[in-house]
């Protein structure tokens, strides 16, 4: 059993908020979560493969995503994962929490000088 | 959520490894994806797999990373401990199947134990609503128990008791039931108005008895049981209102109780309830006022410590004001049960024969426990180096033991699956078991395993985990890690368990003391039952009758029972006839006997009998003769046996003398007119002497009640038996046969429960010298094993395999020596407490003692043998290249 945990590279809860935001134009499998990522932020995040997989598989425990087998356009078994009902509202929330949390930084921070 | 967890946890019990290999999968998918971007931007196959892997990180921690989501609750943790721990049993399934067996057997022995006291003493006979329904039992002064006390204190305690309400008051008594075909024995319960109400038993047709019933001048009345409708009124529709005669009375049946009522108490067996009146009437043999039982049921909220109390302090008030009550009885409630109360073997020895096997049972926990611990503290020893490996990667101390726990929890649920249904099992055979002997109409408990029993087997199970875990967890935290790493894969760290050794002596002693209590109680029971009477038993008929719906006094008896007498001798095959009062030829009456000279008393059993006794008993007179039908009456005559002559006027002739019996002050004094050959009339029982005194019925004509014939008889018992009914019947159709069994039978019937008792015993016994037989074999194979390169090493310098045998056998059996002596001493301590339970056998019986040893010796000697046999059989090469 593991105690330590790896600090995520991003704050806390961004990940599962950017997972389940990319999750929402559809099913994808791990690696395609990754490389979406990458791309819809013009490259600046660079999410760190190895812990992408404990934050689905965590997002999947807490019901919020459901994953399913299915083949590839190469006709590779792969893991897709899709947004669950719940998984829908939990982005709301997350959502809700980061546009709170950016106002507040963008604010302490003030105006560029 | 709740659901997606719920899948997640049982996907992980059952489908561990298919988990982990999803994993695999789906990261190796990941990195031939992310390899064929690599291509795509023009790198190498080998390149872009290498690089993939790189961005991917260090695969083996991102899947235990992500194994951790897995298993975030305790609840999985604990999944994943008994997993662990079902993994660990597997993978040496000898070891666990022979612990997982041995928990079973012992927590189903003791279940089934469990499940027959509770069936016996706890469960209400079917029919009742237990709750709240409290026994009224007394305490006399020197603490025995006593069911009953007068009528008036029933209407005392009716009359102002606040917290038990309803309370009935109840009698038995056998009664003869005449109705248009024939005469019948019925089993009575005289029972007070409120009787139904307070059982809260219900009634199939007619009403329950009320006040009016029970008043003296109304006609009778009486309530039937279902099975006496539906045998002797065949179900009749109309059965309601039918009159039928009670010991020659008249009643009227006014209803008929549920199928499975048949009284509160497991002897009661009642087949009629009459009303209890409050005066004596002809159905009541014995004055009312002398000896009812009550059983109540208390107020709802009301605690039996405050019905005690209150019915403490009214008997404390009617003591004071009725000189007449007795002055010594003290009060006592007892919650209901269907053996509290009555006068059946269950409630008088019952308690007795529980406590020896609880004891017994405690015993054969123990040992077990002692057993599977030693097995594990084996296994604890072989897994040394894996636990250390363990801890020195970090895992706490109590991790370690969390997985022993674990690994205890499930042999100790497989066990107690196993032993539900070996209890369930074997409660249906002792049913069958104790129903059989006896010919005495028996109620049976109810003793199939209910939520009760199936929770205490589960609280075995779990001190059975505690206890067997105890060892190895002790033994882990003892452990230095240094010694065990530094060793090789085969190898173990020298040094002997001390403690494992003391358990197997512990054992071994127990099983001593098992062994040598069956030993005795077979020895008791064998002796009892190949004990000589002095007289013939076979082709004995016995043939019970009740009189009293016939004759009306005892000069009426007399007569009636003489005619029988005389119908019967006639019959063919009868060889001699005659009778004895009473139900059973040994419940007898022992009273003092004193000659006129000495005032020092001699106890015997006395009896009044027909003539043609000793002739019909086949006991031949050595001295004087049998008594005389012309007597009249005024000139008082006794037999006694020749152990009472001989103990009354030693070398004297006795036939002549006069003997002055009973109570001192007013003695029945009789002349000696006959001697008879020493037997024992009575039965076996715990009789030292035989010595008997028997009086004439024609000189002293008792009240009808029950009488039972003997017939010595020379054909078959079946045409016998037959021919006795049907003579019976046609002379006094009134006359109801209560029973009629061989005078071997009803022997038998009686030695049953000591023989039960017998061979529960030896099952306990067997099963726990098989345990401890298995628990030696198994530490001794251990210690073999951890000497393998020891043996090699003997066997390269020179030792013959026979001098290997016999050092094992020899240090296998100090031990064995060790525990014999431990349990003959404990034996011989226990034995004093047997003297009074056993017949025949002194507690230090040496054939028992000689038995014993032999057998544990035997079993113990080829516990070792096996290991021996192995440890002489090492290669020295192999066992010497594990260095």
């Amino acid at each position: 059993m593991t105690k330590t945990r790896r600090k995520p590279d991003l704050l806390q809860g961004t990940l599962d908020l950017l997972i389940l935001r990319t999750l929402q134009w559809g099913p994808q499998h791990g690696h395609g979560i990754g490389v979406a990522l990458r791309a819809s932020s013009d490259e600046v995040l660079s999410i760190d493969h190895g812990s992408l997989y404990p934050a689905l598989h965590r997002l999947e425990r807490q019901g919020w995503v459901q994953a399913d087998w299915k083949v590839t356009e190469n006709k590779q078994r792969a893991k897709y994962y899709r947004l669950t009902a719940a998984g829908r509202r939990q982005l709301a929330v997350e959502r809700t929490r980061w546009s709170r949390l950016s106002a507040a930084v963008t604010r302490v921070l003030g105006p560029a000088q | 959520m709740l659901r997606a967890r719920i899948r997640a946890l049982f996907r992980l019990v059952f489908f561990p490894a298919r988990a982990d290999r999803e994993l695999d999968d789906e990261l190796r998918f990941h990195v031939t994806e992310e390899a064929r971007t690599y291509v795509e931007r023009g790198k190498s196959e080998a390149d872009a797999m290498a690089a993939a892997r790189r961005a991917l990180g260090n695969v083996a921690r991102v899947k235990e990373e992500t194994r951790g989501v897995w298993v975030s609750t305790r609840l999985e943790q604990f999944m994943q401990d008994l997993r662990f721990g079902v993994r660990i049993l597997t993978k040496s399934p000898a070891v666990s199947v022979t612990a997982i067996v041995l928990i079973a057997l012992v927590i189903g022995g003791n279940t089934t134990v469990f499940s027959i006291a509770h069936g016996i003493l706890r469960k209400p006979t079917p029919g009742i609503r237990a709750d709240d329904l409290t026994t009224v039992s007394w305490v006399t002064a020197d603490g025995g128990p006593q069911t009953a006390n007068s009528y008036r204190a029933y209407l005392y305690f009716l009359e102002h008791s606040a917290t038990l309400r309803p309370l009935a008051a109840t009698d038995f008594q056998r009664l003869t039931l005449t109705q248009d075909n024939g005469s019948f024995a019925v089993r009575a319960t005289l029972v007070s108005p409120n009787y139904f109400e307070t059982l809260r038993a219900h009634l199939v047709k007619g009403r329950a008895l009320n006040e009016d019933d029970a008043r003296r001048d109304s006609s009778g009345v009486v309530v039937i049981g279902y099975h006496l409708w539906q045998n002797t009124f065949h179900g009749a529709e109309d059965v309601i209102g039918k009159s039928v005669r009670l010991n020659g009375q008249p009643a009227i049946v006014v209803g008929v109780a549920e199928p499975h009522f048949r009284g509160a108490w497991l002897a009661e067996l009642a087949d009629v309830w009459v009303p209890l009146a409050p005066e004596p009437t002809a159905l009541q043999s014995s004055h009312p006022s002398d000896a009812v039982v009550m059983i109540g049921r208390r107020t709802p909220g009301t605690s039996l410590a405050e019905a005690q109390a209150e019915l403490t302090a009214l008997w404390t008030q009617l003591q004071r004001a009725d000189p007449a009550m007795s002055q010594k009885l003290k009060v006592r409630l007892v919650a209901y049960s269907a053996t509290a109360g009555g006068d059946s073997a269950v409630a008088a020895y019952g308690d007795r024969m529980l406590a020896i096997f609880s004891i017994v049972t405690l015993l054969t926990i123990a040992i077990v426990c002692a057993n599977v611990a030693n097995l594990l503290i084996a296994r604890a020893v072989v897994r040394q180096r894996e636990l250390a490996l363990r801890q020195s990667l970090g895992a706490s101390r109590f991790r370690v033991v969390r997985g022993l726990l674990a690994e205890g929890l499930v042999l100790s649920a497989v066990a107690w699956c196993a032993a539900c249904l070996f209890a369930w099992w074997i409660s249906r055979v002792v049913i069958r078991f104790i129903s059989t002997p006896s010919r005495e109409p028996l109620s049976l408990p109810d003793l199939t395993p209910d939520w009760t029993v199936v929770g205490y087997a589960l609280a075995l199970a779990l001190l059975c985990t505690f206890a067997v875990t105890l060892g190895p967890a002790l033994y882990t935290r003892r452990q230095q890690l240094l010694p065990f790493l530094k060793l090789g894969e085969q190898g173990v760290v020298p040094g002997r368990s001390k403690v494992s050794r003391a358990l197997v002596v512990l054992q071994l002693a127990f099983s001593v003391l098992l062994l040598t209590s069956a030993g005795l109680a077979y020895r008791s029971a064998s002796y009892t039952d190949g004990f000589n009477l002095g007289f013939d038993t076979g082709k004995l008929l016995l043939a019970t009758v009740n009189t009293a719906g016939s004759a009306h006094d005892a000069a009426g008896d007399d007569l009636l029972l003489e005619t029988l007498r005389a119908r019967l001798q006639r019959l063919p095959g009868v060889e001699g006839i005659s009778y004895v009062r009473g139900i059973r030829p040994s419940s007898w009456v022992t009273f003092p006997v004193r000659t006129e000279r000495s005032p020092e008393p001699v106890l015997a059993a006395q009896n009044i009998v027909g003539a043609g006794y000793f002739d019909a008993a086949r006991v031949a007179f050595s001295a004087g003769h049998d008594f005389d039908a012309l007597n009249t009456a005024g000139r008082r005559t006794v037999i006694i046996t020749k152990d009472l002559a001989d103990a009354l006027w030693p070398n004297e002739m006795a036939v002549g003398k006069i003997v002055s019996a009973g109570d001192p002050a007013h003695p029945l004094r009789a002349e000696v007119v006959g001697v008879v050959g020493n037997a024992y009339f009575g039965g076996r029982g715990a009789a030292t002497h035989p010595r008997y005194i028997f009086f004439s019925n024609h000189e002293q004509p008792r009240p009808p009640a029950e009488t039972t014939f003997l017939v010595r008889h020379g054909a078959s018992e079946e045409a016998v038996a037959r021919a006795v009914a049907k003579a019976l019947r046609e002379a006094d159709p009134r006359v109801a046969i209560a029973s009629l069994r061989s005078f071997d039978d009803q022997l038998a019937g009686e030695i049953a429960p000591l023989w039960m008792l017998t061979t529960l015993l030896m099952f306990f016994a067997g099963g726990s010298v098989l345990i401890a037989a298995i628990g030696q074999y198994a530490v001794v194979a251990f210690e073999g094993r951890r000497r393998t390169r020891e043996f090699g090493l003997r066997i390269a310098l020179g030792a013959t395999p026979e001098q290997l045998i016999a050092a094992v056998l020899g240090e296998g059996f100090r031990w064995t020596a060790a525990g014999l002596a431990l349990g003959f001493a404990l034996s011989i301590a226990v034995a004093s407490l047997l003297t009074r339970a056993l017949f025949g056998v002194t507690p230090t019986d040496p054939l028992t003692y000689v038995t014993v040893f032999a057998l544990l010796s035997g079993a113990s000697l080829a516990a070792c043998y096996l290991p021996a046999r192995r440890a002489a059989r090492t290669d020295p090469v192999i066992a010497l290249r594990t260095e």
